[in-house]
């Protein structure tokens, strides 16, 4: 078998040389594991190859990984750390491809963002909304109305009077108390049990009522108490509030407890229960506490403040109302007015009205009649506002008849006038001189057509008459007595007139004598004389009448005495009427 | 001032929450066990000099379910189970929830606690269950919250534990 394989080559090394013999040993080994060999070689530049290894694991990594996943977690915790540092590297080197990897995803964290913004907002109305309907809402809106704020403003001025008792900062993972600070002047149960408490709530509340995992309490409420849980990964700030906080507050504690995150972290991640090294914190957290303070300084500096839009309305309602009041006022004042001078007798309203925010009246007006002036002060109505034009005419009413002719008349007291059917009457007693000049006026005067003087006396007839004496005599001359009765006829009309104008009567009778004979005896001749006529006249008028006789004898003579005549004249009584007022 | 959070574990009526009741003044009521589910409460210990405030989370047990909340167990520093030594039944609840303690928070201290140790008569854990337990390395105390015995010793024990840790 070795032989025809041989082609002598072998024949002559197998007995001479041991290199011949290796030679043929390899020779051997060739013939024997010739195709065998080749595949080893090939298979050992493959395993050398990393071009081939590479290309090799790439065919079977994706299946690999995706067995692997399926058996256990290994291969993810494995992976963790390269897949955050490869990560957290190619941020930092360009971090455009996380950006736009995040960018769908943005969109709805945002919404829920805004989602939750909007929540604090409803609750800020439902509570102003209670507000409204309860009687410190009633107190409120009364003090709205009172201070002229909006109601709105108010309630969040009493809204914002919060204040934060505790604030408690605990670790996650524990539920053990890291730091509690308390607001002066509040109480607080043992913090430590409080703080495990508070956790054990909110995993109760967690795995009671949520299915998700990022769905945390956040709040809790207790009558006028309120607790807020901010969140961070290794550590929770939970608020004590009281009262109403506003949503500023709580960036202050997101704010707050990510800060304790940043300076803190290691010691947070490695906490074994010591929370020694959390006391520095204290200030971040009492940050907490202050946070009211500076609120309710805002609040107190907004009280102040006023709204210029709300102080503007308000003016001009406010003179709206008073120009209004006061229209209201001048129209009904003017109105008035208008109605007076109607009933105004001797005035004739013809054009009343207002034009150009001023009033105007034109009419007749009798020059006799009041003033319009005078009624329109008196109407309370400003002059400077009123336009008057008045056309002077005569009014043919009585009470102006009767003004008209007293005006040109000019009557002497003892005379009172009447106007009756256009007849002027005249009554009482005057001068015969205004009696003549009374009878030709009369006629023109506008509307009166004659006089009557039934009652009117002529003052001469009493006055003008003498009754005359025989000398050295104190009885009158015959033939005397017709004259002595006409005066006694007339001088108690006279009374009866003068009692009718409420006027007493004074009749003064004087005696007198002529120039002869001695003077003593003149004097009681005069005196005789008189005192003979006045017993004459007390015996025929009536005893009742309370007229007044003075009589007294005069040494001055009536007349001088030139001729018997005059003598004769001398030898007489007369008589002067003197009228006054009746008590 | 270390503190450490541990949890009292154990089925309904063995006992825990006398037991806590034996070791500290609570300010919660009994009436959080219904509700929550647990009750916390606080103890100073001194251990080595070093002062230790134990929070104790008793956690209610339960009767019908298998399972307990175990979001209560996260930090906590170790644990006490609590058995009924006069009924058997619990020890075996104990143990179940203790391999799901384990399974939970991973491998911290723990004291297996059989209490009602008064009830002499009506014993019904026999030593050779202890000594199995023992030789497993499980710490077994005796307890009785009625007379107080091995209470504080109990606590004590497991603060040292956590101090060792």
């Amino acid at each position: 078998m070795i032989k025809p394989r041989s082609h002598g080559v072998l024949d002559e090394a197998l007995p001479t040389d041991p290199p011949d013999d290796d030679e043929s040993m390899a020779e051997l080994r060739s013939l024997l594991l010739g195709p065998a060999e080749a595949r080893l070689a090939e298979i050992h530049s493959r395993l050398t190859d990393p071009q081939w290894q590479l290309k090799e694991v790439s065919h079977i990594l994706p299946a690999a990984i995706a067995v692997r996943s399926r058996q256990d977690d290994e291969l993810l915790e494995a992976l963790a750390p390269t897949l955050t540092s490869a990560i957290e590297r190619s941020v930092r080197k360009n971090p455009q491809p996380l950006v736009d990897a995040i960018f769908p995803v943005m969109g709805p964290a945002i919404r829920k963002a805004i989602a939750s913004a909007l929540n604090g907002m409803v609750q800020s109305l439902n509570q102003s909304l209670s507000h409204s309907l309860s009687v410190q809402g009633l107190k409120w809106r009364l003090e709205a109305w009172r201070t002229g704020k909006s109601f709105a403003e108010v309630v969040l001025l009493h809204t914002l009077l919060y204040r934060v008792e505790q604030v408690y900062l605990i670790h996650k993972e524990t539920g053990l108390l890291l730091l509690h600070v308390v607001a002066p002047n509040s109480t607080a149960q043992d913090a430590d049990m409080v703080s495990g408490m508070l956790t054990a709530i909110q995993d109760f509340v967690h795995d009671s009522f949520s299915g998700q995992e990022g769905d945390q309490l956040d709040q809790l409420q207790v009558g006028e108490l309120t607790v807020w849980i901010e969140r961070g990964p290794h550590a929770v700030l939970a608020g004590v509030i009281r009262g109403a906080a506003p949503q500023e507050l709580k960036e202050i504690f997101q704010a707050t407890i990510e800060n304790i995150h940043l300076q803190y972290n290691e010691a947070l991640v490695n906490f074994t229960g010591d929370a020694a090294r959390f006391e520095a914190a204290t200030l971040l957290l009492e940050d907490c506490l202050q946070s009211q303070f500076e609120m309710q300084k805002q609040a107190s500096g907004s009280r102040r403040r006023f709204n210029p839009l709300l102080i503007i309305t308000c003016v001009i309602l406010l003179a709206l109302l008073l120009w209004g009041f006061f229209a209201f006022r001048n129209a009904r004042r003017w109105n008035a007015f208008v109605e007076k001078l109607k009933s105004e007798p001797g005035i004739i309203v013809i054009d009343a009205g207002e034009l150009q925010g001023k009033y105007f009246i034109s009419g007749l007006r009798d020059p006799l009649a009041r003033d319009p002036q005078m009624i329109l002060q008196e109407a309370n109505i400003d002059p400077q506002n009123t336009i008057s034009r008045w056309q002077p005419f005569q009014a043919m009413n009585p009470e102006f008849l009767l003004a008209r002719a007293e005006q040109l008349l000019d009557p002497p007291a003892t005379v009172q006038l009447k106007v009756d059917n256009n007849t002027l009457e005249a009554e009482g007693f005057a001068d015969p001189e205004w009696i003549s000049e009374t009878r030709r006026t009369v006629r023109f005067i506008p509307g009166l057509n004659e006089l009557r003087e039934d009652n009117l006396l002529d003052l001469d007839r009493i006055e003008k008459p003498m009754l005359l004496f025989p000398l050295n005599q104190t009885q009158l001359l015959p033939g005397q007595e017709g004259k002595l009765r006409q005066l006694v006829a007339d001088i108690e009309r006279l009374h009866t007139l003068a009692l009718s104008m409420n006027k007493k009567v004074r009749l003064e009778i004087t005696g007198h004598t002529d120039t002869s004979g001695p003077e003593t005896r003149n004097s009681t001749l005069s005196q005789g004389r008189a005192e003979t006529i006045a017993s004459e006249l007390n015996a025929r008028l009536p005893s009742d009448s309370p007229l007044k006789i003075a009589y007294f004898g005069s040494k001055e003579k009536l007349r001088e005495e030139v001729m018997e005549v005059d003598r004769a004249a001398n030898r007489s009584v007369t008589f002067k009427i003197i009228l006054s007022d009746l008590q | 001032m270390i503190q450490k959070k541990i949890c009292m574990l154990g089925a309904s009526a063995v006992g825990k929450t006398s037991l806590v009741k034996r070791f500290v003044e609570s300010i919660y009521s009994d009436k959080y066990h219904t509700t929550v589910g647990v009750k916390i409460d606080k103890k100073q210990v001194q251990v080595r000099e070093q002062e230790l405030t134990l929070l104790l989370w008793d956690i209610e047990g339960s009767e019908t379910k298998q399972d307990f909340r175990k979001s209560y167990l996260r930090g906590a520093s170790g644990y006490l189970v609590v058995a009924d030594g006069t009924r058997n039944d619990t020890l075996y609840k104990a143990l179940e929830i203790q391999t799901q303690a384990q399974e939970t928070i991973g491998t911290v201290p723990y004291i297996l606690l059989f209490n009602k140790a008064d009830l002499v008569d009506q014993w019904s854990i026999t030593d050779r269950e202890i000594a199995a337990l023992t030789d497993k390395n499980w710490q077994v105390i005796k307890t009785s919250a009625k007379t107080g015995v091995g209470v504080e010793e109990a606590f004590l024990r497991l603060a040292q534990k956590l101090m060792e840790t």
